[in-house]
């Protein structure tokens, strides 16, 4: 909402430097957008940004209002009367859409000048408010919109038939309207129409057949209250939007129609001459909207507020705003609301306004005394936990957008069961995302062309699913790419499949996870021999691997390198975290290397180990490995170091021969294996 | 034997050794099996018994000149040979390590974790919910029904399913009372998502959602609550301004500014819960009351690291985010 700083201070004549009445507005909850001084004027171009509460602000009076209640000030009153006219308008206006348009408003002037020009200052108010002149009749009633808020329409009283009907559109109606756009309307569309076809689109637009010229010499002017709920969205939903319906749908004073007429009738009397009928109205006062009264219990108010208001401020918050105290019973007023603060219909209504009034910078700050206690342990501060813990090992954390392209789905084959965006942005953000893989992947191109050669970086958050029903499920992933071929002197070592390994083993130590198992991967997006599936309880909670040669093949990078994934949810083990008792008996090491001939999996060797072992195994090392090729022929040789300890004794060494022999004759029956000396 | 040559002998004996070695020659020279100490201390016994004590005693007076002089001796060589054995360690110590890859948390994750952790300690759950929401939660049970104007303020992305994005947190005041009931304390912070985008807007972004509903809440508790998080959010004492706004789910409403060194500054938005909200969710409004209370992370972010442009925190130039 724009306005001219002299065109509210004539309503409310009083002195008042620019920032003061910035702030003044501002404290009232007017938001002041912008603030611009005017060259060669000495005057002030203000920019409000409403809240859509306050459509009683959409006019130069409405703010004056405000204005004049916080600074104990009266609006200035005008010449509201009309000389009495002895002619009756040759139209006849009917309202079939009764509920739809409760009140119209119209007048027909005749033999009026369109070609005159207009005084200054009404050009340079309307130009302030953003309202571009169209010809002398449409300036003075888009002048008077400005000026107290109501929406007129002037129709060429020679292009309209006599009878108006105020109806629904008929479906698929065709209009074209003054910006000579043609719209299909439907039967939830208002319009102003005549005997033969729709004249205008109420409260939105009018249509260009009827329009007024500089040629035009009679106008029919129209003045109605259509119902917010009818115009609200209509504009939007044919894309345009107007001065008016910005207005109707938003709610305009049902008492303001008559008088913004005669203001508008007087005005053109003036500039542009001519005859004008009487001023008729066709209402259905059923159908206006019910000047409530608003209960105010007092002890509501003071509690609402934190303190006490005097009654004596009260009524002169009240009588400052136009609220009428009906009644007053032992702290329990009645107060009558003016039409033009339609927004206002429950108590705590009255409360913001007598905050308002009093000022939310001079209501008292109170420490708060609350009951409510909480005992849960909340699921964010163990996400957080996780996330500080893996920032820890090297990674740095992402966030990508949780919409994707839908090819960046399709080619990872993850695009089943897809949500898609009805009214995306843009191609690339269409469809939610499935997976935090094809995001780690978008920010892993990006950073590689930024010339990055070593990355290690993990996203958590929601991805997305519809089978039956919506699916939400937090993830975190992550993705080591090391080709950097200018390493630190010092540490020369690529990434390998066994130092991602290692992280997801110190990572679910760290969580406590102490039965999860380990298993091939079944990850669609993980090289098969070279990953594993992490399950807990026979659960599938998380994945790690090298990428799938696939995957390079589609995103077009040839290097190698690592991802891993969880589920978040199921990454939780906090009840596991228990203190044991150590051991006051020594510990006994013996070394162990068996050869083994054959392609033998560690872990079959390292299941019968510790099953041989016995209860008072506390560690298992596998401290050395030669691979096959290097025993020529006699398999590979695994070297193991075992450690002993028990709770209630010192172990003995017959004892330890005893558990080692049967390891080596295990080892030996099931494997084949010799030990090595 | 001549103990006054003996006694000389030992002193140069001392002077002129220069290890640990030599030391333990010493030693065995005077007093090993057949050292020069211990020959004499064997021949005692062929003395006089009177002259016995007096050679005994020098015999011992030996001994302990030994002991001082082997000490003062084994002092200076240990701190040779350590000097020695140090000046051959040397590596240089200023080459480089590779401490480029560090590791960090989001710029937003470290906000939210500023905020949350102060609101944690202050009792409030902190609470997650759905990002993709049915119109109810997202609109009506905030007391935003079809066709009101509040909705335009929102720029919904509406999906396939006849859901939609969540445009604001808020809806987790909902999910919230549901499960709770009153009193409750909840913090919510998440993804919320517009259809916007230019350098202050992002089509996703993040809120952080606050709800208090207890007996007795009041609109100076709000001010009270809401300018301390301020103050520590911002590590100083601020000059904060509330002034009169609007949101369909609470009032009144107020918006919260902040004096920057540019002037005022909105940083969040927040209000006395809507009777209808309470109502809707089976709160009784006469028993309860609450408040609610919203702010952007981005903003904070903004405002805490310096950030100009929004869409830089979602592009994840890794050397940017990570602050380095």
């Amino acid at each position: 909402m724009k306005f001219l700083k002299s065109h509210l201070l004539e309503k409310v004549p009083m002195k008042i430097d620019t920032s003061k009445l910035e702030s003044e507005l501002t404290r009232l909850g007017l938001e002041v957008d912008s603030i611009e001084k005017l060259k060669n004027k000495s005057d002030v171009l203000f920019d409000l940004d409403l809240t859509p509460n306050r459509g009683d602000c959409f006019s130069v009076l409405g703010i004056a209002r405000e204005l004049a209640a916080a600074s104990n000030k009266k609006i200035k009153k005008e010449n509201n009367t009309l000389k009495a006219s002895k002619l009756s308008p040759k139209s006849k206006v009917k309202i079939s859409a009764k509920t739809a348009c409760p009140k119209y408003s119209f007048i027909e002037i005749y033999n009026l000048d369109n070609t005159k020009k207009l005084p200054n200052f009404i050009k340079d108010r309307l130009e302030a408010g953003g309202i571009n002149p169209i010809n002398p009749v449409v300036d003075i009633l888009n002048y008077v919109m400005l000026d107290l808020g109501q929406p007129m329409h002037a129709f060429d009283l020679n292009k309209i038939g006599k009878h108006i009907n105020v109806r629904f559109a008929k479906s698929k109606e065709k209009i074209q309207l003054l910006d000579e756009s043609s719209k299909i309307l439907n039967d939830k569309c208002l319009v102003i129409s005549d005997e033969k076809e729709s004249l205008a689109f109420a409260g939105v637009m009018g249509g260009i057949k009827s329009s007024v010229s500089e040629a035009t010499d009679s106008v029919f002017i129209e003045s109605a209250f259509f119902v917010p709920d009818i115009i609200r969205g209509k504009a939007r939903n044919f894309n345009i939007q107007t001065d008016s319906s910005q207005r109707f749908e938003r709610g305009v004073d049902y008492n303001l129609q008559s008088l913004a007429l005669i203001k508008a009738t007087n005005l053109i009397k003036k500039y542009l001459s001519g005859t004008y009928s009487t001023l008729s109205t066709v209402e259905n006062k059923s159908n206006l909207p019910h000047q409530n009264l608003i209960d105010l219990n007092l002890n509501h108010l003071n509690n609402k507020l934190g303190f006490e208001i005097k009654l004596t401020k009260l009524k002169k918050f009240f009588d400052a705003l136009e609220f009428k105290i009906e009644s007053n019973k032992k702290n329990f007023l009645k107060i009558k609301i003016p039409s033009h603060r339609f927004d206002l219909e429950i108590e705590e209504d009255l409360v913001e306004e007598i905050a308002r009034l009093e000022g939310y910078d001079n209501i008292p700050t109170i420490n708060l005394k609350t009951s409510s206690s909480v005992f849960s342990n909340s699921v964010y501060l163990q996400t957080l936990n996780l996330k500080k813990y893996i920032a820890n090992q090297g990674f740095q954390e992402v966030i990508n957008y949780s919409f994707v392209n839908k090819k960046s789905l399709q080619d990872l084959d993850i695009s089943k069961e897809l949500i898609q965006l009805k009214n995306p942005l843009n191609e690339n953000l269409e469809v939610m995302r499935t997976s935090l893989l094809p995001g780690l992947l978008k920010t892993l191109k990006s950073n590689l062309s930024r010339g990055e050669s070593f990355m290690k970086i993990f996203e958590e958050g929601k991805v997305f699913t519809k089978s039956s029903r919506v699916r939400e499920q937090n993830m975190l992933s992550g993705l080591i790419y090391d080709q950097d071929k200018k390493k630190n002197w010092s540490s020369k070592k690529q990434f390998s499949f066994f130092d991602l390994k290692k992280f997801a083993v110190d990572l679910l130590t760290y969580l406590s996870a102490k039965e999860v198992k380990f298993q091939e991967s079944k990850n669609a997006f993980l090289h098969p021999n070279i990953s594993l599936d992490v399950l807990n309880n026979g659960k599938l909670i998380g994945s790690f691997g090298r990428i799938h040669p696939k995957i390079n093949k589609s995103i077009g990078l040839k290097k190698n390198f690592f991802y891993y994934e969880f589920i978040t949810d199921e990454l939780n083990f906090k009840d596991n975290y228990k203190i044991s008792e150590t051991s006051k008996y020594p510990s006994v090491q013996r070394d162990l290397s068996f050869v083994i001939p054959g392609k033998t999996k560690f872990d079959n060797l390292d299941k019968l180990a510790r099953k041989l072992a016995g209860p008072n195994l506390v560690d298992l090392k596998l401290f050395d490995l030669y691979e096959s090729s290097e025993i020529k022929n006699q398999g590979s040789s695994f070297a193991f170091n075992f450690t002993w300890q028990s709770k209630f004794k010192t172990l003995e060494d017959k004892d330890i021969d005893v558990t080692v022999k049967s390891i080596v004759e295990g080892f030996k029956d099931k494997f084949n294996a010799t030990l090595r000396s | 034997m001549d103990l006054a040559k003996l006694k000389a002998g030992l002193k140069k004996d001392f002077i002129s050794s220069s290890s640990s070695e030599d030391l333990k020659k010493l030693k065995v020279k005077y007093l090993g099996k057949k050292g020069k100490i211990t020959n004499l201390s064997k021949q005692l016994g062929k003395l006089d018994t009177k002259e016995r004590p007096k050679a005994g005693k020098k015999i011992n007076e030996l001994k302990i000149l030994f002991e001082e002089l082997n000490q003062s001796a084994s002092q200076k060589i240990e701190k040779k040979e350590l000097e020695t054995a140090i000046s051959k360690e040397q590596i240089d110590v200023s080459l480089p390590v590779d401490s480029n890859h560090i590791g960090g948390l989001h710029p937003i994750t470290r906000t939210i974790e500023k905020i949350c952790s102060y609101f944690s300690a202050k009792g409030y759950l902190i609470e997650d919910g759905p990002e993709i929401e049915s119109e109810y939660y997202n609109f009506d049970a905030l007391n935003i029904p079809q066709d009101h104007p509040a909705r335009d303020m929102h720029d919904t992305f509406y999906l396939d399913s006849g859901k939609l994005l969540r445009t604001h947190t808020s809806p987790v005041q909902i999910h919230a009372i549901e499960k709770h009931k009153a009193p409750l304390k909840i913090l919510c912070p998440g993804k919320v998502y517009r259809s916007d985008s230019d350098p202050t807007h992002t089509p996703m972004f993040h809120q952080i959602e606050g709800l208090l509903i207890d007996e007795n809440v009041n609109f100076g508790n709000l001010k009270k609550e809401l300018i301390d998080f301020l103050n520590y959010f911002f590590e100083k004492n601020l000059q904060v301004r509330f002034r009169p706004s609007y949101f369909p789910f609470t009032e009144p409403s107020a918006e919260v500014d902040i004096m920057d060194q540019k002037g005022w500054l909105e940083i969040m938005g927040c209000g006395m819960v809507h009777p209808n909200v309470l109502e809707m969710s089976g709160i009784d409004s006469k028993k309860y009351s609450g408040f609610a209370f919203g702010l952007g992370i981005e903003r904070m972010a903004k405002l805490d690291f310096s950030i100009n442009d929004m869409r830089v925190l979602f592009e994840n130039d890794l050397k940017a985010i990570s602050g380095k």
